[in-house]
């Protein structure tokens, strides 16, 4: 799957917030605007991604977070990224490091295979030394998003 | 309006019904009273005859001696369909197992049972007679009869009982066996019983050819008509068309023994017998079905046994004669049996529940009686039907209960089940996984990988903290994580599970189990308890398993039998 179908320069944003609620919420707030969703819908989909981080939370090590649900308010893959080159302390990390990356990731109900490789295509590109650099650097969501997309 | 009604009513007497009717009106009462009799724990075959008797020649009339006859074919196809279980049920390799023993008590039984009421008969027949060859010839006559044990009420108990065992197959081939043993006896006896008596000269050599032409016939035409039959089916996918075919060729052969006076029981046993050991796939399928299609069969023709049998008016002497008859035939059943068991080694439970199997008496017994009364019209002719009616009566009130204790005893009941019939007698408790199958929501793929190759299973339910079921996760849900193990640090059970379409619970029958996870595709289907927490999985091979199980531990039973 081409990043580029799933990810847009208004979902890429320059963090802030530094706690990780608060983090989530501006992330979950821009895929809901960008598709447009109902509020009930967003909501539910606030619920189970804060549901999914209460069983583990997605702190995968390096300073990469990667927060995923399947969720039946939506039909195709999404995808947003949010840099915070200070870290945000209270993400808990496989590996202790402190979180500057999260990358967000929401599939439909059904979509299980594509999960899985968005996953493992998203992970793959920011475990790569230069280009977590390269985003650690980024000023703005223009800068995000081709950075991750390669353009 | 009512003076129409009133001479319709009029008009109506029992002579206007028609065939119809009266199948109707037999099949009802019948049924009715098998069920009755099944109540108070009596084979339903005892109800299906005492319907017979109330309704026919020695109770009410209601079923007369034309209706008998313009019925007969029924109970020729009903003969038809017994000849053809019973060949089903002997396999060669049984046949080979149990050869010997079978055929050295088969001898016995039958023999032992001919002398005893022979000697028994004559010995007593001789002070009331006042005359040898009269005595004789009524003794030898329905010593010789006496040798014939009933397949139809016998096997049919066997069959309500779903039996299984040394003990079963040893009754199945005798009753069908016996027969053919009493049917030369008779031939023999009877050749006798002409030159004693000085009625022409039968000659014994033509009545033993004759013997040899009705049943070499017979099994003639059955193989060929089984052999036909079992090619014509075998490419047929179809339930209705197996069932048309294997039908119209069972009528075929009992047309046909009956047009070239062949031995009908025999020749559709054959039949049977030929498709069930050359075509032993398909011909499952057949058996089952001319099974499922014979009960109505079954009930016409003991009721019209019971019907055809009159034992309200008989005289001291055919009272006496019947006493002695029943008398010998019960010596000579159980100690033929037991002494021709004893020889041949058969198995403790065969030595001594066999004779108990062999008390019934009807078709055959009644069928040569009649025959006797056409050879030798007069006065003996009638003893010999009215004493063969009179204990056929008798013993067909206590012949099948006592099967079904033998079989009882003998341990070998309940042990003929189908996979059908376990299913029909599972709920989803039998078939749900043993061992632990459900995992936590917050469960590491790295650890469920682990769980799935050192377990047997291949579907795990995934839980809450609550112990409700979220999802359920399967083989291929984790195939799909092969190639992307940088995933399976942070990954858990909820990313990957899948949505729970059905549940069931402990007690759902297996027959619904099976039919939801046919109908939804499903690979396993979660069981619950009464408050909805998760018990336990059953996966789409838990049922095939189960029943191979179930299987396998009745063959050791049966095993064990001996």
């Amino acid at each position: 799957m081409n990043l580029q179908n799933v990810l847009s320069e208004d979902l890429c944003c320059v963090l802030k917030e530094d706690l990780k609620n608060e983090a989530l919420f501006i992330m979950l707030q821009m895929i809901s605007n960008k598709l447009s969703l109902p509020k009930d819908v967003a909501d539910q989909m606030t619920r189970n991604i804060f549901y999914r981080e209460q069983l583990m939370s997605t702190g995968i090590g390096l300073g990469i977070a990667i927060p995923h649900i399947r969720f039946e308010g939506v039909s195709e893959p999404i995808v947003a990224v949010g840099i915070n080159e200070e870290g945000i302390p209270d993400y808990i990390s496989i590996d202790d490091d402190v979180i500057q990356i999260v990358a967000m990731i929401i599939v439909g109900k059904d979509q299980h295979k594509e999960h899985i490789r968005l996953l493992s295509q998203v992970v793959s590109l920011l475990k790569q030394k230069e280009i977590k650099e390269k985003l650690l650097f980024a000023k703005d969501p223009h800068e995000i998003y081709t950075i991750m997309t390669g353009k | 309006m009512e003076h129409i009604i009133n001479e319709v009513f009029e008009k109506i007497s029992v002579m206007d019904f028609n065939i119809l009717l009266f199948f109707g009106i037999i099949l009802f009462l019948g049924s009715m009273g098998g069920r009755l009799f099944q109540k108070i724990r009596f084979p339903q075959v005892v109800g299906y005859l005492a319907i017979g008797i109330i309704i026919g020649q020695t109770g009410f009339h209601f079923i007369t001696k034309e209706l008998i006859n313009t019925l007969h074919p029924v109970s020729n196809f009903a003969l038809g369909i017994i000849g053809f279980m019973i060949g089903s049920e002997l396999k060669i390799d049984v046949i080979k197992k149990y050869g010997k023993q079978f055929s050295t008590i088969l001898l016995f039984e039958s023999l032992t049972t001919f002398v005893f009421v022979t000697l028994l008969v004559f010995g007593v027949g001789f002070f009331l007679f006042k005359d040898v060859p009269t005595a004789l010839s009524i003794a030898l006559i329905l010593g010789s009869i006496s040798s014939a044990t009933a397949p139809a009420a016998t096997t049919d108990v066997l069959w309500e009982n779903k039996t299984r065992g040394p003990l079963t197959t040893m009754v199945f081939g005798l009753v069908a066996m016996d027969d053919g043993v009493a049917l030369l006896l008779f031939a023999i006896t009877s050749s006798i019983a002409s030159a004693l008596l000085g009625l022409g000269a039968s000659n014994p050599a033509a009545s033993i050819v004759m013997l040899v032409y009705e049943i070499g016939g017979a099994l003639l035409v059955g193989s060929i008509t089984g052999f036909l039959l079992s090619r014509i089916i075998k490419s047929f996918l179809d339930e209705d068309r197996i069932l048309v075919f294997s039908l119209s060729s069972l009528l075929l052969v009992i047309g046909l023994a009956q047009i070239l006076q062949l031995n009908m029981i025999l020749a559709a046993m054959s039949m049977g017998f030929f498709i069930s050991n050359f075509a032993p796939r398909k011909s499952k399928e057949t058996f089952q079905m001319i099974q499922k299609f014979s009960p109505p069969i079954y009930i016409l023709f003991f009721v019209l046994v019971g019907a055809e049998l009159n034992v309200a008016n008989l005289s001291v002497l055919v009272i006496i004669l019947a006493a002695l008859y029943l008398v010998g035939r019960v010596a000579g059943k159980f100690l033929g049996a037991y002494l021709g068991a004893r020889l041949s080694n058969a198995s403790p439970r065969v030595k001594k529940y066999l004779g108990m199997c062999l008390m019934s008496q009807a078709g055959v017994a009644i069928g040569l009686a009649i025959l006797a009364e056409k050879n030798f019209s007069g006065s003996i002719g009638d003893i010999i039907v009215i004493v063969l009616t009179a204990t056929t009566f008798v013993v067909q009130l206590f012949g099948p209960p006592l099967v079904k204790l033998a079989a009882k005893k003998s341990g070998e009941v309940g042990l003929n089940k189908t996979e059908d019939d376990l299913l029909k007698t599972s709920v989803a408790k039998d078939l749900a996984y043993a061992g632990k199958a459900s995992v936590l929501v917050n469960t590491k793929i790295k650890d469920l990988m682990k769980l799935f190759s050192e377990n047997g299973i291949n579907h795990y339910a995934v839980l809450d903290k609550e112990k409700k079921l979220q999802g359920i996760i399967t083989l291929e849900n984790l195939k799909t994580l092969i190639m992307t193990q940088s995933l399976n640090e942070f990954l858990v059970a909820h990313d990957i599970m899948e949505p729970v379409i059905r549940t069931c619970e402990m007690d759902t029958p297996a027959v619904i189990v099976r039919e939801e996870m046919k109908k939804y595709k499903l690979p396993c289907l979660p069981v619950l308890d009464k408050d909805k927490a998760f018990v336990s999985l059953i996966e789409d091979n838990s049922i095939d398993k189960y029943i191979s199980h179930q299987i396998w531990q009745l063959n050791k039973t049966i095993e064990a039998l001996g």
